[in-house]
């Protein structure tokens, strides 16, 4: 091979052809037996003029390698961390910023006028769980009248799935990197499935459960927890993805790895057996144990890279039910958000795509870190759940692969040939390639307390890109 | 009556639009049938053709748009069902056969690391990106797209020029590059004479002239027609020619363009002077003016093209071309110029002024139908824009220009016509019977009068099309067959001259 690509290389030797439209222009190339490479073509930045331009300044010199060299940075802090499983805590003592009358919830920043049935659910569901309310009525009409506040979830360090709510009592994993202290992410626990908070149902029994938790499932665990110290999730990750899991819809193999680890732990802290039977059949009915894992492991991965200076790579992708927001390791605490979107997928019996509420949770943080639909490759049997057939899976991974900055090769996908997962979505290639992050999600019942009415695919709205690749062009200036 | 039916997210190029909107005019009824892109040029236009703008402007460009008008709404209905055929119609329909699974192009790149070359032939919108990021890579770009704007093109060629890499186009037409023709390109041998053109089929005519004296081309880089204004400066050409300078196979160099702005001409001079080979300049337009320190400035491009296989050791010949059975005779009339190639009108034009023969280029299409509507000589350059809107080149498609000869040539006020016919990679596989065709109904709709023709033919027995066997066909339909414009040219000004 010839290192000289420039312009006298063409007069030395045949030239090597990429040819991109109309077919005619290398008709003769190929007809003098030269082979020619045809690329595809799609406008780039939605055919916009004016974005066309900004996404052209953001791939080349000087912008185009700083922000590469911002992504190599950004994706090196990202793979480098370790997230840990440390202990569980209450969310008022341990997430950060927690205040008696602070509810988190999944997504961008929303206001009660604006929220989606399911999310109200669970505020009101918090409020009696808080003990601010004692129906869900009188919980609505204070929130309403502005009794409590709200806040995202991922302005606290946390995550939380659907609703994503968290209040001040509430039990909360803690997921640490040991080698960043205080790189710390936060989420609840998961309720399972059916009627459930994070659905928006907040009847008796839901928040009889939650109650449980939080007194009598969240010390047994933190008690485990202490005994068998820190479980390195990434780890943990890795082996679930090689058993069919992809760490957001799929958590089966992941929540018996969990259970694996915590039962002895748990018979040697706990001393009363009948308490342990609860704890670990509570895990073992509830195949999403480990979600509530895999998004804090997400979050804490990616928030290594947050305000990494000119990186175009996405440290989160969060719904609340009515908006669908992103935010940009280079732009750190901006959000930019769209409508959220319709799922496309499959219903449980007796629902249908008018019972649907828009896209919720910040569940998406998994796609974000590479799993979910991202390592969608690794867990064929989802499609069962989702829809499509085991070669959308394959063919899913090997899409987001095209958008995303590099592999973790930890997080290796036998079907793929041991590819690692696809990760560091870049704001700059999704707009180039006209293509959108996909995710793997939920679909939650548009009224609240219904709950879980099916599972699909579906993608963020163009704004959100389309904005944070304006306000990227904006802040980047040569020079 | 009007509908128009978008389609979300449905990318399609120039080639398969046409194709899309050419079957739904077969509709019977329908008398209208669009087939664009979201753009918001485009949905100006067919708000402009009086579309239902609200339908019109929910389009992206990303959305593909089908404006149907038709006489009334079965014939509206059975459009739509075409179009969904089309595109729905299982494995068979013409929709189905897309990219695939083809890579984007910093993929492509990325995966062939020896490509040195990228060609660009997408709608002229999105053409400055693609180019760019084909120079992101590193890469040489072949830029045949044209509607790119002049500052894109300015920075672009300055972008390149300084990391050494070319950027022929936008608006680029031909090149050869090692032996390989790009875009519209002819079989020529390889040989010692390196081309610089700004002009597509100037360099295509150039090439082929060569090639009848036995004289090969090294190199033929193109630089897009704009190359040599004042805001582009001759980037393109400067490095073309430094490449050829030190290109160890060129032993004589050409340079074909349009005449270019005076400063930057004044500039080239000197570049040209010492080059350290033999020079040879062609500003299309020009007189010539002879030999300027050692620079030759040829007065067509027949000149030039002797004067290079000259320079290049070789006598320059013509090769005998079949001709008619019988003399081609003017008949009582003007004369009607219809040409393919913009660069070999405005040399037939010169030809014919030249020669005392005043010709006008109309500033508005001409119009199919039982008389041309423009007076005095005309000479037609069916490639403008005028001609071009939604439809390919007419080295392609010569539906236009065969229509303007069947109308030019039954109008008995014309008594000559003046074609040119561009052979090679790229054109039209046999364009010589469709033009003998017009040609005869031409004449069968005259009163008797004689209507005489004659054709250019640029090309080589070794383009697809044959060079002996199109002008075979052309001599048989009672056509004078000539290797250059300008000598098409001579020879239809000498028969106007005797026809006066």
């Amino acid at each position: 091979m010839n290192d000289d690509r420039t312009a006298r290389s063409l007069l030395r030797a045949v030239p090597s052809v990429v040819h991109l439209g109309l077919d005619d222009v290398v008709a003769g190339i190929e007809a003098a037996g030269v082979p020619v490479v045809r690329a595809a073509f799609l406008p780039p930045a939605g055919g916009d003029p004016g974005r066309v331009r900004r996404l052209q300044r953001l791939f080349a010199p000087p912008l185009g390698p700083r922000i590469d060299a911002a992504n190599r940075d950004a994706l090196d802090r990202i793979l480098a961390s370790r997230p840990c499983l440390v202990g569980v805590a209450v969310a008022r003592d341990a997430v950060p910023g927690m205040e008696p009358d602070l509810f988190l919830h999944a997504g961008p920043p929303i206001g009660w006028d604006r929220m989606s049935g399911p999310l109200r659910g669970a505020v009101m569901g918090g409020m009696i769980l808080e003990g601010m309310a004692a129906t869900p009525d009188e919980a609505a009409r204070l929130a309403a009248a502005g009794r409590v506040r709200f806040d995202p979830c991922h302005h606290h360090a946390a995550v939380g799935p659907m609703a994503g709510l968290v209040t001040p009592s509430m039990p909360v994993w803690v997921v640490e990197d040991p080698a960043a202290p205080g790189r710390r992410a936060f989420c609840t626990l998961n309720e399972g499935l059916g009627k459930v908070l994070r659905y928006g149902a907040c009847s008796d029994e839901v928040i009889a459960r939650l109650r449980w938790m939080a007194d009598d499932l969240a010390p047994a665990l933190a008690a485990a927890l202490a005994v068998r110290g820190p479980i390195d999730l990434r780890l943990l990750m890795a082996q679930a993805l090689q058993m069919g899991d992809e760490g957001h819809n799929r958590n089966r193999a992941a929540t018996s790895l969990l259970f694996r680890e915590l039962a002895p732990a748990l018979v040697r802290a706990v001393p009363d057996a009948e308490r342990v039977a609860r704890v670990l059949d509570f895990l073992r009915g509830n195949d999403h144990s480990f979600l509530n894992l895999s998004m804090p492991m997400a979050k804490c991965m990616l928030s290594a890279a947050d305000g990494v200076a000119g990186s175009s790579l996405l440290t989160v992708m969060a719904r609340n039910g009515t908006d669908f927001g992103i935010r940009v390791a280079g732009l750190p605490g901006r959000w930019f958000t769209g409508p959220a979107q319709p799922v496309e997928g499959l219903y449980f019996p007796g629902f249908g795509p008018a019972d649907a509420n828009p896209d919720i949770g910040d569940s998406a943080i998994t796609e974000t870190a590479g799993i979910g639909a991202f390592s969608m490759a690794a867990a064929p049997a989802i499609v069962q759940f989702v829809g499509g057939s085991p070669e959308l899976a394959l063919s899913t991974t090997r899409e987001m692969a095209r958008i995303t900055a590099g592999r973790n090769t930890e997080w290796a996908i036998p079907a793929l040939g041991f590819a690692g997962a696809p990760v560091g979505i870049d704001v700059r290639k999704v707009e180039e390639l006209h293509l959108l992050p996909t995710i793997n999600t939920g679909i939650a019942h548009r009224e609240p307390g219904v709950g879980q009415v099916g599972a699909g695919l579906t993608r963020p709205p163009w704004e959100c890109f389309h904005a944070a690749l304006d306000a990227l062009a904006e802040s980047l200036v040569e020079s | 009556m009007d509908r128009v039916v978008v389609r979300r997210n449905e990318y399609r190029d120039s080639a398969f639009l046409m194709r899309i909107g050419r079957e739904l005019k077969r509709v019977p009824g329908i008398e209208q049938a669009e087939v664009l892109m979201g753009t918001p040029m485009n949905r100006s236009m067919l708000a402009a053709a009086g579309f239902p703008p609200a339908a019109v402007e929910a389009a992206t460009p990303m959305d593909l748009v089908a404006a149907i008008r038709g006489r009334d709404e079965a014939a509206i209905d059975a459009a739509g069902a075409e179009l969904a055929r089309l595109f729905e119609g299982g494995d068979d329909a013409p929709a189905r056969a897309g990219a695939g699974d083809r890579p984007a192009l910093a993929e492509a790149l990325a995966a062939a690391p020896d490509a040195n070359c990228v060609t660009v032939a997408v709608p002229g919108a999105y053409a400055a990106y693609v180019a760019h990021r084909a120079l992101d890579a590193g890469r040489s770009v072949f830029l045949f797209s044209d509607n790119v704007a002049l500052p894109d093109e300015v920075a672009l060629k300055r972008r390149a020029a300084e990391a050494g890499l070319l950027v022929m186009g936008p608006d680029c037409g031909t090149a050869i590059l090692s032996g390989v023709g790009f875009g519209f390109a002819n079989r020529v041998p390889r040989g010692p004479v390196g081309i610089v053109g700004a002009s597509g089929t100037g360099t295509q005519e150039v090439s082929c002239l060569l090639a009848h004296s036995g004289v090969g081309v090294s190199h033929a880089i193109g630089t897009g027609s704009r190359d040599l204004s004042r805001e582009v400066g001759g980037a393109m050409t400067r490095l073309g020619l430094s490449l050829l300078a030190a290109d160890e196979s060129t032993r004589v160099v050409a340079l074909v363009a349009k005449h270019p702005h005076a400063e930057v001409e004044a500039a080239l001079h000197p570049v040209l002077r010492d080059l350290g080979k033999p020079v040879v300049v062609r500003y299309l337009g020009d007189r010539g003016r002879g030999v300027v320190d050692g620079v030759t400035y040829a007065s067509s491009l027949d000149e030039a093209a002797d004067t290079a296989a000259t320079l290049a050791g070789a006598e320059p010949r013509t090769p005998a071309l079949p001709s008619p059975a019988a003399p081609v005779l003017p008949g009582p009339g003007r004369l009607v110029g219809l040409f393919g190639g913009g660069s070999l009108a405005a040399e037939a034009r010169l030809v014919l002024e030249a020669a005392g023969v005043r010709c006008r280029v109309p500033d508005r299409p001409l119009r199919a139908g039982a008389r041309i509507e423009e007076d005095g000589n005309l000479v037609v350059d069916t490639g403008d824009d005028f001609y071009t809107v939604g439809r390919p080149h007419p080295m392609i498609d010569q539906a236009v220009r065969c229509d303007l000869i069947r109308t030019a040539g039954a109008d008995e006020s014309a008594g000559v016509l003046l074609l040119d016919l561009v052979l090679g990679d790229g054109s039209h596989l046999d364009p010589a019977p469709e033009i003998a065709a017009a040609v005869a109904d031409a004449r069968a709709a005259r009163g008797g009068s004689p209507l005489a023709v004659a054709c250019s033919v640029c090309g080589t027995d070794a383009d697809p099309q044959g060079l002996t066997r199109q002008a075979s066909v052309l001599a048989s339909a009672g056509v004078r067959v000539e290797v250059s414009a300008a000598r098409a040219a001579r020879f239809a000004a000498a028969l106007i001259g005797g026809a006066r």
